[in-house]
């Protein structure tokens, strides 16, 4: 008997310290390495961002953070993951603009409201371009075209409800047209169909038409987006022309909903810290992305925003090609 | 010359090649290992080796890739699994010419004929690389359609004893493919609620299951006593040597068109935007199979069948280079990661790099020439090495299958949904070996079905509707013809042959 009651005391000592531990885990932060969830394949933009900050910023928090590339369904697995994880600051999701795209597009229920937003690290924005030898010179000669022609100009997309889609459709409501809108399977295969006249026009990011604009061959007309493009700073926005238009993608960091909040200030501080070290800046230019810093109320409004006009653009989007 | 000779001077630098012979043998282990591919090796290593110099770390790349690609027909021709998706068609004729006992010799062949590919591919790239990514951008939807319609037509050359359990496992096949998105509406497709399926049943973790455990299980639970057992397939070769591994004069010159049409498509398929060594060691296959002498011998152990898609497969990544290099547009799934990496060199891809940065581009050629001497000669010496393997006892190699097959569908995604996909397509592809269905037309059609669905689709909206952009076009054209050809011949040959009689 003497036995079994020492062991239960014994029990009982230790669920108490084990309490005592966890109570303090929020005070002790951060004391275990931390998980950053990647939504994309390696070698994108978003795995460049999600690894430089992770190299960055665990210098700041003195705890490993490891990279894991969770991919399918435009990222909304990886955000479903990052969603239902415990909100104690172990784990950390980069999020892309399909964080505002995935509820809408009927993939997952997920809006920003979901998350605890860090910040906003980077923007790309949307781009007309076109082949060099076609009829129109400048914008205003392709909108001139476009109101002439209604459907006939083929316009590449990266994918039915892609952001570089939505772009498109942007366009063509502020010029008062029709396109005809040929998806693919991502940029890169819309721009060789453009190079190799199958197509007439794209609306992805400048990066990925840079070569074919180097080589002569390709025109990048206007930038969609609200501000230049550090790789263009020549050509103007669609804004600037007249034409309200303002599409990019962009991306950023997010915890999942409810983090406590000496441990979100904790991440906070060093993902703003790391932002700023030349280990992520260096790699940010040498990748040719655009940074462009929110911090996190000013990231969730800008989502949140984002959320409602997609949820009124990408609907139209899918609809347009109903038959 | 001033720009060549700098990039002789780098390849030459010993602490160079020293990185190169590094990322061969990483190469290895990535291509050997099912589950682990070269575009996964590239995207890891990329910012490892972004502190090295750029030839020391392009010379790690190159060397990852290329190995990798070459190295995953040894798991093909050894187990059955595929290492990477490159080597699917190694299985065609690898696996056989394994269960025929001539094990070495189909290692044998996968190093050689991967290094000829392979400086077939290079030497490619630097003689023709703009009339080759010119011609590449002359594919249009309406000619990736017909590409892939004559790659579907193989199903039959690939079905075995049974054309109609080829076709029935083939349209398996082509079911299983149309889970996920809708290429032109994004409308979610048999995917059951679940969003793991939204991108389609992953290809690496089914084929793995298909091939890998679906072998597994066989040979585990075929009805005979243990003893027996030992001596099929793979078994016959317990207590044996692996046999010679180098092809003798007279098999060297048989397999001399076969390796040459197999490296001229691997080079054309790299070229060709959004299609990779997976198609190119398809197509190559199919092309030689068309021109041997020997076609009835294709997929029952043909060397030439084997020779022809290890070019093809190696010389496919000079093809794709050339594309990427020369328009700045990824010619396959490795080369849209290098962009990436060639970006943090410093160096856009593209026209102006050919001007600017000709140093870079020449040294890339020369390490793309000097990898395939370097993985030739590592590469002999690892398969004799690894072939060991199948003289394992069986139980050992049976769980190391397992397990390999099972964390390699986790790593890929890091998903358990896949492991699961993995164990499944493990039972199916039990299920097709038992009841005798082939499981080429499976892959074959997972591999282009989308390609064709996806590019019908496209080429109508291009053409507003008219099927005539098919036909009006040349190189669509004579593909179409081609797969007619192939489809409708044997039928009118044995009429002609009824009617004669």
């Amino acid at each position: 008997m003497k036995k079994i009651f020492r062991m239960v005391v014994c029990l009982m000592v230790m669920t108490l310290l084990f309490g005592l531990f966890v109570s303090t885990a929020g005070a002790a932060y951060p004391e275990k390495e931390i998980l950053l969830i990647i939504q994309a394949a390696p070698g994108g933009v978003s795995d460049a961002v999600g690894r430089a900050m992770a190299a960055a910023a665990q210098e700041f928090l003195g705890v490993p953070i490891t990279p894991t590339n969770i991919t399918g369904a435009a990222g909304a697995i990886a955000m479903g993951k990052l969603k239902s994880s415990p909100p104690d600051g172990y784990t950390v999701g980069y999020v892309p603009v399909e964080l505002s795209m995935v509820k809408a597009l009927g993939y997952a229920d997920i809006s920003p409201d979901d998350f605890d937003l860090i910040m906003r690290t980077n923007i790309v924005p949307a781009a007309l371009t076109v082949r060099a030898d076609a009829p129109y010179k400048t914008f205003e000669e392709f909108v001139q075209y476009a109101k002439n022609n209604p459907g006939a100009i083929l316009v590449g997309t990266s994918g039915t409800g892609s952001i570089w889609h939505i772009a498109g459709l942007a366009l063509e409501e502020a010029i008062g047209t029709q396109f005809t809108f040929v998806p693919f399977d991502g940029a890169a295969p819309s721009v060789a169909a453009l190079l190799g006249k199958h197509i007439n026009a794209v609306t992805c990011s400048p990066s990925e038409v840079l070569s074919g604009v180097q080589a002569g061959e390709l025109n990048i007309l206007a930038v969609l987006g609200a501000e230049r493009t550090q790789l263009f700073p020549d050509v103007p926005t669609a804004q600037e022309l007249g034409y309200d238009i303002n599409v990019m993608a962009w991306g950023g960091f997010a915890l999942p909903k409810g983090v406590p909040k000496e441990v979100y200030d904790k991440i906070a501080d060093a993902f703003y810290k790391a932002f700023q070290s030349e280990t992520f800046t260096k790699v940010m230019k040498e990748r040719g992305i655009q940074m462009a810093y929110l911090d996190g109320p000013a990231f969730a409004e800008f989502a949140k925003q984002q959320f409602e006009l997609y949820m009124e653009l990408i609907p139209k989007a899918l609809g347009t090609k109903k038959e | 010359m001033p720009e060549f000779l700098v990039a002789l001077t780098h390849i030459l630098e010993p602490g160079v090649f020293l990185y190169l012979v590094l990322g061969t043998l990483l190469g290895l282990a990535v291509g050997t290992l099912p589950g682990l591919t070269a575009t996964m090796a590239v995207a890891i290593l990329t910012p490892l080796t972004f502190w090295l110099p750029y030839e020391r770390g392009l010379a790690v790349l190159v060397g990852v890739w290329n190995s990798a690609i070459f190295s995953g027909g040894i798991s093909a021709i050894l187990i059955n699994i595929p290492g990477t998706p490159a080597s699917i068609a190694s299985t065609f004729d690898g696996y056989p010419l394994t269960q025929q006992g001539k094990a070495g010799l189909a290692l044998g062949i996968n190093v050689l004929y991967s290094a000829i590919g392979g400086l077939f591919g290079a030497v490619i790239f630097m003689l023709a690389a703009f009339p080759l990514a010119r011609f590449a951008l002359s594919f249009g939807p309406a000619e990736y359609f017909a590409l892939g319609l004559f790659g579907l037509s193989m199903m039959i050359a690939v079905s075995g004893t049974s054309i109609i359990k080829g076709l029935i496992a083939g349209f398996v096949g082509l079911a299983l493919s149309l889970v996920g998105l809708d290429p032109m509406l994004a409308t979610p497709r048999f995917h059951f609620g679940n969003p793991n399926l939204l991108g389609g049943i992953s290809f690496i973790p089914l084929m793995i299951g298909l091939f890998g455990l679906g072998e597994v299980f066989h040979q585990m639970t075929l009805s005979m006593p243990f003893e027996e057992r030992e001596k099929t397939p793979v078994g016959t070769l317990v207590g044996k040597k692996l046999g010679r591994m180098l092809v003798n004069a007279r098999e060297f010159l048989q397999t001399l068109p076969a390796t040459l049409v197999g490296s001229i498509t691997g080079v054309i398929i790299g070229a060709i935007p959004g299609t990779g060594a997976d198609i190119a060691s398809l197509l190559g296959w199919e092309f030689s199979r068309r021109i041997s002498r020997e076609k009835e011998k294709f997929g029952k152990g043909s060397i030439e069948g084997l020779a022809s898609t290890c070019a093809a497969n190696n010389a496919c990544l000079g093809g794709a280079l050339t594309t990427m290099m020369a328009l700045g547009i990824p010619g396959d799934a490795v080369t849209a990661v290098l962009i990436g990496s060639f970006i943090m060199y410093g160096v856009q891809p593209g026209p102006a790099m050919f001007r600017d940065r000709a140093d870079f581009v020449f040294t890339v050629i020369g390490l793309m020439i000097l990898v395939n001497i370097v993985f030739l000669v590592i590469g002999f010496f690892f398969s004799r090495f690894v072939g060991g393997f199948i003289l394992l006892p069986k139980p050992i190699m049976w769980s190391t299958i397992i397990i390999l097959s099972l964390v390699g569908s986790f790593s890929l995604n890091n998903r358990v949904f896949d492991v699961w996909v993995a164990l499944l397509s493990g039972i199916m592809g039990f299920l097709f070996r038992r009841y005798r269905f082939p499981l080429g037309p499976i892959i074959l059609a997972l591999i282009l079905g989308p390609m064709v669905e996806r590019n019908f689709r496209t080429a109508l909206i291009i053409s507003r509707g008219n099927p005539g952009i098919f036909f009006v076009k040349p190189i669509s054209l004579v593909l179409l013809v081609g797969t007619a050809l192939s489809l409708f011949s044997p039928i009118l040959l044995r009429r002609k042959k009824e009617e004669s009689v």
